[in-house]
């Protein structure tokens, strides 16, 4: 082992990590008086955070008092799910609701405003730190390692993100496999925000949540979106990397660039600029990813690094989650310190928490939904099928088919049973 | 970079990107044990096309990462040492 260096200061929480997770942690615990330092491994708060698009807001303005100074772009009125046989056509549902529960917004920009409400209430937050590993004192977690130098502290929140090098380092968790985990890209489509609004319909604040199947992502399991941002698009697209790996033809760039360039958007994405591309590995597998244990003796984990992201199938909840984890463990780290007790067994309020919190409960609900998400089918079959019987309503020149006819001819047309349709159909449903 | 209508190069893509890169590379890999890889899959799946296949076997270069983490993970050849930039180093986002 090299020398180490233990700096005199020492903290009594250490987070790893300026994400919502980490921040909206070291906010709470910095408001109840715990003497809290942050690390974060970017230049400045927020230079290494991309998600894909869209926050939940419910369990942010639980956590943070003055949510109304929250950098929002848009507001989601608009919800859009298209089905993309090719890059040509799409069948969508459009949805438009009265109240918008979650936001737009840059990730880089909200976690500058979380990393500020942090500092305010007293935290200290340090860039250009990686942690590298955790320091222990008598076989518990006693502070945060980087480099040769050791940062003491009586308790350790992890909020490290998806690669967990540091969990690795320790020996907690084993490294990412690809069945884990998706792969996100993202471009970020430049305008002015009157450009944004004429081309989506959108009035000022309001936003556009729309996601894409099929095509989009050359059948390979997973989905693309495209988020309005104030005079912005951001457009990307998720692959499960297992399934990538082996149907995946081309290069995941041009995924992203066949969806900008798709005849079937070009009214929508005139005149836009690309003005940053970015990729970030999502959990998938949650279950699987999940440490073992939550809590160790001096220690916590949350948000993505504890495998606490939703994919309901049309959109993900991550951020909120990630805040909202990092929020409990800071509850957690309070009442371990009222028993002044920083061991597992007084920590493990914060699993109990999580159990019976929005995150876990969400979790559970949607668990089908991983398991239909794996099925092939519904991203290449599905869309021929029912591209057929649009084909077949819409552009027969001898009238339109009867819709029942229609699906029975085009899942002739596929060699697909309407049966397994129909009760893959109802399956589906009742997932979601 | 404002016509919709045509696909751009991966290279002009990742220009409007703003890094800090590092005088030292943060990732390396084992050139050795991807002669023997069978699905090459960080070549089509980095996203920024860190990795080219070459006459000469796998080319790396690390100015363009992105520190995703995606090709550690579909490594099949355990071939890549994997750590995040030193200090503040790498990309830096803006408006993601």
């Amino acid at each position: 082992m090299e020398e180490m260096n233990i700096l005199d200061q020492k903290f009594d929480v250490a987070v790893v990590g300026a994400g919502p997770a980490g921040l909206a942690a070291a906010y709470y615990l910095a408001k109840k008086g715990f003497k809290t330092v942050v690390l974060e491994r970017g230049r400045e708060i927020g230079s290494k955070s991309i998600y894909g698009g869209r926050i939940y807001a419910a369990p942010l303005k639980e956590i943070y008092p003055n949510f109304n100074s929250m950098p929002v772009h848009r507001w989601v009125k608009k919800e859009r799910i298209s089905i993309m046989p090719d890059y040509e056509s799409m069948i969508s549902i459009d949805y438009q609701g009265k109240d918008a529960i979650s936001f737009t917004a840059y990730l880089t920009e909200v976690v500058k405003w979380m990393g500020i409400q942090a500092e305010t209430a007293g935290a200290t937050i340090i860039t250009d730190v990686p942690v590298t590993n955790f320091y222990r004192e008598n076989n518990k977690v006693a502070g945060v390692v980087s480099g040769e130098d050791v940062l003491r502290s009586d308790v350790v929140v992890d909020a490290e993100g998806v690669n967990r090098l540091v969990l690795e380092a320790s020996g907690i968790v084993k490294p990412l496999k690809p069945e884990l985990v998706a792969l996100g890209v993202k471009e970020v489509l430049k305008g002015d925000s009157k450009q944004i609004e004429d081309a989506f319909g959108l009035s000022q604040d309001e936003g556009l949540a729309w996601v894409f199947l099929g095509a989009a992502t050359a059948n390979v399991p997973g989905g693309a979106f495209l988020y309005t941002n104030r005079d912005s698009v951001s457009l990307g697209v998720v692959v499960l990397l297992d399934k990538a790996i082996v149907n995946l033809k081309d290069h995941i760039s041009q995924l992203v660039e066949s969806l900008r360039t798709a005849p079937a958007l070009k009214n929508y994405l005139k005149n836009l600029r690309i003005s940053e591309y970015s990729a970030h590995l999502i959990p998938e597998d949650v279950w699987s990813l999940r440490p073992e244990r939550l809590v160790y003796d001096g220690l916590l984990i949350t948000g993505d690094a504890a495998g606490l992201l939703l994919n309901a199938g049309y959109t993900y909840r991550g951020v909120d989650f990630a805040a909202y984890s990092g929020y409990l463990a800071g509850k957690a780290i309070e009442s371990a310190h009222a028993q002044g007790d920083y061991g597992a067994g007084a920590l493990s309020s914060y699993e109990k928490m999580l159990k019976d919190s929005i995150v876990i409960k969400e979790l559970n609900r949607f668990r089908k939904v991983h398991e239909i998400m794996k099925n092939n089918l519904l991203f290449e079959k599905y869309p021929k099928i029912m591209s057929g019987v649009m084909k077949r309503m819409f552009e027969n020149s001898d009238g339109p088919s009867k819709a029942w006819d229609a699906i029975n001819e085009s899942c002739k047309e596929n060699q697909y049973s309407m049966l397994k349709l129909l009760i893959n159909g109802y399956k589906i449903v009742r997932a979601l | 970079m404002s016509s919709p209508e045509r696909k751009l190069r991966l290279t002009d893509i990742i220009n409007v990107n703003i890094w800090d890169v590092d005088s030292k590379p943060h990732i390396i890999v084992n050139y050795e044990k991807c002669k023997n890889c069978p699905t090459k899959a960080c070549v089509r799946l980095c996203p920024t096309g860190c990795y080219t296949e070459t006459e000469n076997g796998i080319l790396f270069s690390y100015e363009g990462c992105v520190e995703c983490g995606t090709c550690r993970v579909v490594c099949p050849m355990e071939a890549i040492t994997w750590t995040y930039p030193k200090s503040g180093k790498g990309i830096f986002y803006r408006f993601s």
